[in-house]
């Protein structure tokens, strides 16, 4: 009994459990109501396919996380690095922000045969998307970060004669990481999908070019094993992001 | 008329205006090719050009997103309380959100068309499918901060758990769902013109495609606008009836 609710009280098997019948469901579903290939392939099935045609899935795959990794990097970066110039600069944020808050509005999807206009259909068309669709979330959420410290800590540290970045660095940024990291974690599924998404408009390689070329070959199979590439590597990364903000909560 | 001088330096509608203008002159002096940056003029008369065929994507897309929106959040709603007062569920149901997330529904578009024909409902599911988890999360969020020592002064007058739902939880869950909210509209727009992308005739997403197809720079710098004014109308709605909704507390 005791053995039972420990059991039940990790946080593993719940998850499991439901996977279990998620499985269960799918597979039942397939065979109880014959619902044919096309429609809902067998998750055997997809997970085979996805193991003979590794070396496919593989360069794709490595293609899209270059992708996505640098357009994250690049974000996070200006992201973060806008929010503290709209911060110090406050005529600059009366500008800027109405004027991000506009291109916010516009659907990252829409903007995505522009960009491979600008900037081709390699890489740098994706990286760039990716950065826009990270980059303005860590804007709003880090400059919403770097204004929570009390104007009395603020008045405090400027009365030791600190200056306006050390008060940035020394108290600002330490009160926003939470704010930072949220964004980071939000960042991490959308870089991906939206990688994905410019790979499919238009792409040399990559899982959205992979899943665009099956769809049109109507290999459904190939698009079912690509998309289950792309969901474990934005789990792991997801994973190891939250990892990481365990491993490094120095900031509480 | 001085104070009137300086709320219009100071509002937003002057960095529109100012960057309108820079746009055109730009434009108009450094003549880069349309390719890149088309005159605002220009975009101005493509889009009067087709005004009706714009309309009626504009309404059309308004509609699906709508309708994909108030799924989403009905849902939700639902599971955020379900999450919330069986403490089972959340641990076992919740993970299996967080992954559906990263599933790049994109890649799904063609077996959407073949699950649920081609129809409104198609479009409706993709942004469905976008906007259930902000909402989820933050109904989650909400619901579970309610200030214990209010829990405690409800229950020794004797409040049951119906009184208590509706007359403490909700309205201080309310400011967060809210949160929600705004972060689904984007989304729902951003899925019902994916959505869109794979088989329909009507719609933003349609002339997005059509003018990618036919490297029509102009026609998508009108869509990408339109998609823009879409954005921005159904933020700014949602911001009126929080006011109004949550006037005691708005978390902007």
């Amino acid at each position: 009994m005791v053995a039972q609710r420990k059991l039940m009280a990790s946080p593993v098997v719940p998850v499991l459990l439901s996977i279990v019948v998620l499985l269960v469901v799918w597979e039942g579903a397939i065979l109880l109501f014959k619902i044919p290939a096309f429609v809902l392939p067998s998750l055997g099935a997809i997970v085979y396919h996805a193991f003979t045609d590794t070396g496919r899935l593989m360069g794709a795959l490595m293609a899209t996380l270059g992708e996505a990794i640098g357009g994250y990097v690049l974000g996070s970066v200006l992201g973060l690095l806008l929010a503290v110039l709209l911060l110090l600069v406050p005529l600059f944020e009366r500008i800027v922000m109405p004027l991000a808050v506009a291109v916010n509005a516009v659907p990252t999807v829409a903007y995505a045969p522009l960009f491979l206009i600008w900037f081709g259909l390699g890489g740098a068309s994706k990286v760039a998307l990716v950065a826009l669709a990270v980059g303005f979330t860590m804007l709003v959420s880090a400059l919403h970060g770097l204004k929570q410290p009390d104007q009395a800590a603020v008045n405090l540290m400027r009365s030791f004669g600190a200056g306006s970045l050390k008060i940035v660095w020394r108290l600002r940024l330490p009160v926003a990481m939470p704010s930072v990291v949220a964004a980071l974690r939000i960042g991490v599924p959308r870089s991906m999908i939206v990688a994905i998404v410019g790979e499919m408009l238009g792409a040399y390689a990559g899982l959205g070019r992979l899943i665009y070329e099956s769809t049109q070959q109507i290999d459904l199979l190939s698009v079912w094993s690509a998309v289950l590439v792309a969901s474990l590597a934005s789990m792991v990364f997801y994973g190891l992001l939250v990892w990481i903000d365990q491993r490094l909560v120095w900031w509480r | 008329m001085n104070v009137f001088m300086q709320r219009l330096l100071c509002s937003p509608a002057l960095a529109f205006v100012g960057l309108a203008l820079v746009w055109e002159l730009c434009v108009h002096v450094y003549a880069p090719s349309p390719r890149y940056l088309p005159a605002l003029s220009t975009i101005a008369q493509d889009a009067w050009s087709v005004w009706p065929q714009l309309l009626g994507g504009f309404g059309r897309t308004l509609l699906e997103t709508v309708l994909g929106f108030m799924l989403g959040a009905l849902f939700g709603c639902a599971c955020g309380t379900l999450f919330t007062y069986s403490r089972w569920m959340e641990r076992s149901v919740f993970p299996l959100f967080v992954v559906s997330q990263t599933v790049p529904v994109v890649a799904f578009g063609a077996l959407i068309v073949i699950w649920f024909g081609n129809s409104l409902l198609a479009k409706v599911m993709t942004a469905f499918f976008l906007t259930f988890f902000p909402v989820t999360v933050n109904t989650l969020r909400g619901l579970k901060s309610c200030d214990p020592q209010r829990i405690a002064l409800m229950r020794s007058f004797g409040a049951n758990r119906l009184v208590m739902f509706f007359k403490l939880a909700v309205p201080s869950a309310l400011p967060q769902i809210m949160v929600g909210f705004r972060v689904a509209i984007g989304l729902s727009l951003i899925g019902s013109v994916v959505g869109e992308w794979f088989g329909e005739t009507v719609g933003l997403g349609v002339m997005l495609m059509e003018a990618m197809n036919a490297d029509q720079v102009v026609r998508l710098w009108v869509v990408m606008f339109a998609c823009g004014v879409m954005g921005a109308l159904l933020y700014g709605l949602l911001t009126f009836v929080e006011r109004r909704l949550v006037w005691w507390r708005s978390e902007s």
